[in-house]
């Protein structure tokens, strides 16, 4: 370990997979609720709430520890406070942890989600952002921690590189956009706006920056491209990302009882979403060309052009097919949402995340070279099992479009009968997630180990 | 282009997106009460239940949500309040293979929650969700008096025939071999609860004795 400051970004890494493992089981429960709704204790809806947190937890946690190893690395020093940092690692942790019992107790007995100073104690009940109050508080102090640990660190010693700027630009704005889910209001068309403005400027905002900062910073590690080049194409990329994205949102407010206008606005700015995305994926196979040689860490490598490529297929691609009104009008709250829900966020974060381990994992543990093997396998596990998630979800989702928003078939008998088969596969292929998670978890905790080393 | 060009780019233009996107933001706000009837006490009450009871975990609102349950915008436009409220309250005692669980609301909990979803209905969402444009493909030729009136009282918002309509009420698809006598039905319809007892079933009794005879010979026709 060449900074201590790394075993911070070390620890976020260990809760991150552990988390991710949480995530999978639990989503597997779900899946399986919609074939048999009284399959656990918790409902579907706590189940669902825990999977979709547990979601956005663990990648969060996984950006933080990200920034930690790339802030001391390439401001080349040890974090500003190595004690703040840990402390930030377990207060986060016993946040996290706290919010979750809250989400089962309120699943076993709704009555203890009382209201307290016009909110909810233990469940706000909004998706994604279901935690009550006083955890949003918590998570700002978390995050404010944590920027200005990075931000005072990069001052240090002034090297204001281009991957630092907008990696902590993004994660300035990340953290920013946290606020607009944090008041009540009382028409629920106002509440949904406003809400809207959280997980979208997050997903299609900063998170997409944060992205774009992470993909120079690997392609420059990995193969030691030209900073200059790739700080170039990385300001297009944000920048298209944003010009598309920001007035992207009205893609959310077509039909949630806002003026006429939106309709024109979302639709334009969002179709051209997949631009910036498909010029990350031609950014990452150029760089690898242009710097053909001996590449040490392949899994590192592989990870990082397989993200780019899933970000521009999950993101863009599933994205863009139903963000046109006339075809949302249609599709608005399907399964073809579901669908690409999984496979963008899939794509555009969770490999990210996953090849920013495998990246920056070697160097943490000290290890010039680890078995490599175990990386592709889980990969391959992973992601043949989401892409066939993603196919029986989208063909759920077309059933469902053709036979209830068309037909004007019941929404139930639809669910329960013409897309039973549907849920059964989606339920099969989770398992086969299961395992490479399990396989991935398993090397990431034991990379470079002594036994591991040996073999 | 230089780097420094992209990136003064990137800075003023994404600035320049999010000043247009703040401006739109006041506008739309300015606008949406006109698009919307007044929000009464009861209805912020019941918004808060629907909170409380995290309705959103199983159910889309608006279209947005979770998609394990049918969407709740326009809730209350084809089913009395009274069932819906009987509903929400113990799912299974009404439909005994309901997938919602019963999660405990008190009677007035109920109410207000009546109250925000009747308030969710007039909401104008640019006419979402469309009708069906298919629909005319399936519905068939109508045959008998009794089979339009089963139609024009939107009976099927409840009920299935031959796997079209709704799943609130009992499939009727073979309802003539489960209850052959015209009377039953008669009385059935103007007073479910006389002959089930503590039935969710809207009573009929507005109807005219000649309609509810009409639509009781249709019913004791499907075997
Ligand atoms: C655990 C999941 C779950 C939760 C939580 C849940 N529902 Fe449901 N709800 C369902 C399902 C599934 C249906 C579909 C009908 C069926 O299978 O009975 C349904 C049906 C309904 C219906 C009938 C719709 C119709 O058109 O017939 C209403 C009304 C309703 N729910 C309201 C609510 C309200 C209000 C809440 C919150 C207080 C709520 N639900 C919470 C799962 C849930
Ligand atoms: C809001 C929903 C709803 C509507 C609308 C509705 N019903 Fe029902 N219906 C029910 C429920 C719930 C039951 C089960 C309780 C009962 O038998 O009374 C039921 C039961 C029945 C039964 C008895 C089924 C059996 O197997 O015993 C018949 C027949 C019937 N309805 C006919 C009709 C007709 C005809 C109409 C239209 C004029 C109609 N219903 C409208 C909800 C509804
Ligand atoms: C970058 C990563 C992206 C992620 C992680 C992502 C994720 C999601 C998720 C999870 C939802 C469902 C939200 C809910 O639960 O209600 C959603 C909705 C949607 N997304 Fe994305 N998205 C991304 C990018 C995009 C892009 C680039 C487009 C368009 C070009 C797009 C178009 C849409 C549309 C139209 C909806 C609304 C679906 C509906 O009407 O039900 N998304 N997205
Ligand atoms: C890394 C992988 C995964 C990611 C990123 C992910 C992400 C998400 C997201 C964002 C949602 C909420 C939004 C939506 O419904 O579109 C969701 C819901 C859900 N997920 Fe996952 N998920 C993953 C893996 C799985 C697996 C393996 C299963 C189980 C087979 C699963 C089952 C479900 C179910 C059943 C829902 C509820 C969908 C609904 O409401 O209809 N997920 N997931
Ligand atoms: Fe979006």
């Amino acid at each position: 370990m060449k900074y201590q400051s790394h075993q911070i970004a070390h620890n976020f890494y260990t809760a991150s997979v552990l988390l991710f493992l949480v995530q999978i089981i639990v989503g597997i429960v779900a899946a399986l609720q919609f074939i048999w709704p009284d399959f656990f204790i918790l409902n579907f809806n706590t189940i669902r709430t825990l999977h979709i947190n547990a979601l956005v937890v663990w990648l969060l946690m996984g950006m933080m520890g990200a920034t930690y190893y790339v802030v001391t690395e390439e401001s080349e020093t040890e974090l500003w406070s190595i004690p703040l940092g840990h402390l930030q690692f377990w207060a986060t942790v016993i946040a996290v942890t706290a919010v979750v019992v809250g989400y089962i107790v309120m699943g076993l007995n709704p009555q203890t989600n009382m209201e307290v100073f016009g909110t909810r104690l233990l469940n706000e009940g909004r998706e994604y952002i279901e935690a009550p109050r006083w955890a949003d508080i918590l998570i700002v102090v978390s995050v404010l921690l944590f920027l200005f640990n990075c931000i005072m660190t990069v001052f240090k010693t002034k090297k204001f590189t281009a991957v630092q700027g907008v990696l902590l630009g993004g994660l300035t704005f990340l953290a920013l956009m946290y606020l607009p889910g944090m008041f009540y209001t009382k028409s629920m068309v106002k509440d949904q706006f406003w809400w809207w403005w959280v997980v979208h400027l997050w997903v299609e905002g900063s998170w997409e920056l944060i992205a774009a900062a992470l993909l120079a910073f690997m392609l420059h590690k990995l193969l030691g491209a030209d900073v200059k080049v790739l700080a170039k194409w990385m300001y297009i990329e944000t920048g298209l990302v944003l010009f598309t994205g920001i007035l992207g949102l009205g893609h959310h407010y077509y039909w949630i009882g806002t003026p006429k206008y939106w309709l024109w606005v979302g639709g334009i700015f969002s179709s051209l979403e997949p631009i910036p995305l498909l010029l990350m994926v031609w950014d990452a196979f150029r760089t690898t060309r242009e710097t053909r040689g001996v590449v040490q860490n392949k899994i590192g490598l592989y990870l990082t052009v397989a993200h780019a490529i899933f970000n521009f297929v999950g993101a863009g691609l599933w994205g863009v097919i139903h963000t046109l009104p006339q075809v949302n009008q249609w599709t608005h709250g399907t399964q073809i949402t579901t669908a690409h829900g999984h496979l963008a966020f899939y794509g555009a974060y969770v490999l990210l995340i996953v090849a920013m381990m495998y990246v920056t994992l070697p160097s943490i543990k000290g290890v010039k070279d680890f078995n490599q093997s175990r990386g592709f396998l889980s990969f391959w596990w992973m992601t043949i099992s989401m892409i066939f998630i993603v196919i029986t979800i989208t063909g759920a989702g077309m059933v469902q479009t053709y036979l209830e928003r068309l037909l004007g078939l019941d929404y139930v008998t639809v669910k329960a009968s013409y897309n039973l088969w549907f849920w059964i596969f989606r339920a099969i292929f989770g398992v086969g997630f299961l395992v490479g998670v399990l396989i991935l978890v398993t090397d990431i905790l034991t990379l470079g180990k002594k036994s591991v080393a040996v073999e | 282009m230089s780097t420094n060009a992209a990136k003064n780019l990137f800075i003023y233009g994404s600035l320049l997106c999010f000043v247009v996107l703040v401006i739109l933001t006041v506008d739309t706000m300015g606008k949406l009460d006109k698009r919307a009837p007044e929000i009464t006490e009861q209805v912020n009450a019941g918004k808060k239940v629907w909170h409380k009871y995290d309705c959103i975990g199983c159910h889309t609102i608006l279209g947005n949500g979770s998609y394990f349950a049918p969407d709740l915008t326009k809730a209350v436009e084809r089913k009395p309040k009274e069932y819906l409220k009987k509903f929400i309250m113990d799912p299974r005692t009404i439909k005994p293979n309901s997938a919602m669980p019963k999660l405990g609301l008190s009677e007035k909990e109920a109410d207000n929650l009546i109250a925000f979803l009747d308030w969710m209905d007039k909401v104008d969402t640019n006419g979402w969700p469309p009708k069906p444009i298919l629909a005319g493909a399936i519905s068939g030729k109508t045959a008998s008096t009794g089979q339009m009136l089963f139609q024009k009282n939107d009976c099927s918002a409840c009920h299935q025939i031959n796997g079209i309509g709704g799943t609130a009420g009992p499939d009727l698809t073979h309802i003539g071999n489960v209850r052959p006598d015209v009377e039953w039905h008669i009385r059935h319809l103007k007073d479910p609860d006389t002959v089930v007892p503590d039935s969710a079933m809207p009573s009929f009794h507005h109807l005219s004795d000649e309609d509810l005879r009409q639509i009781g010979e249709y019913l004791i026709t499907l075997k």
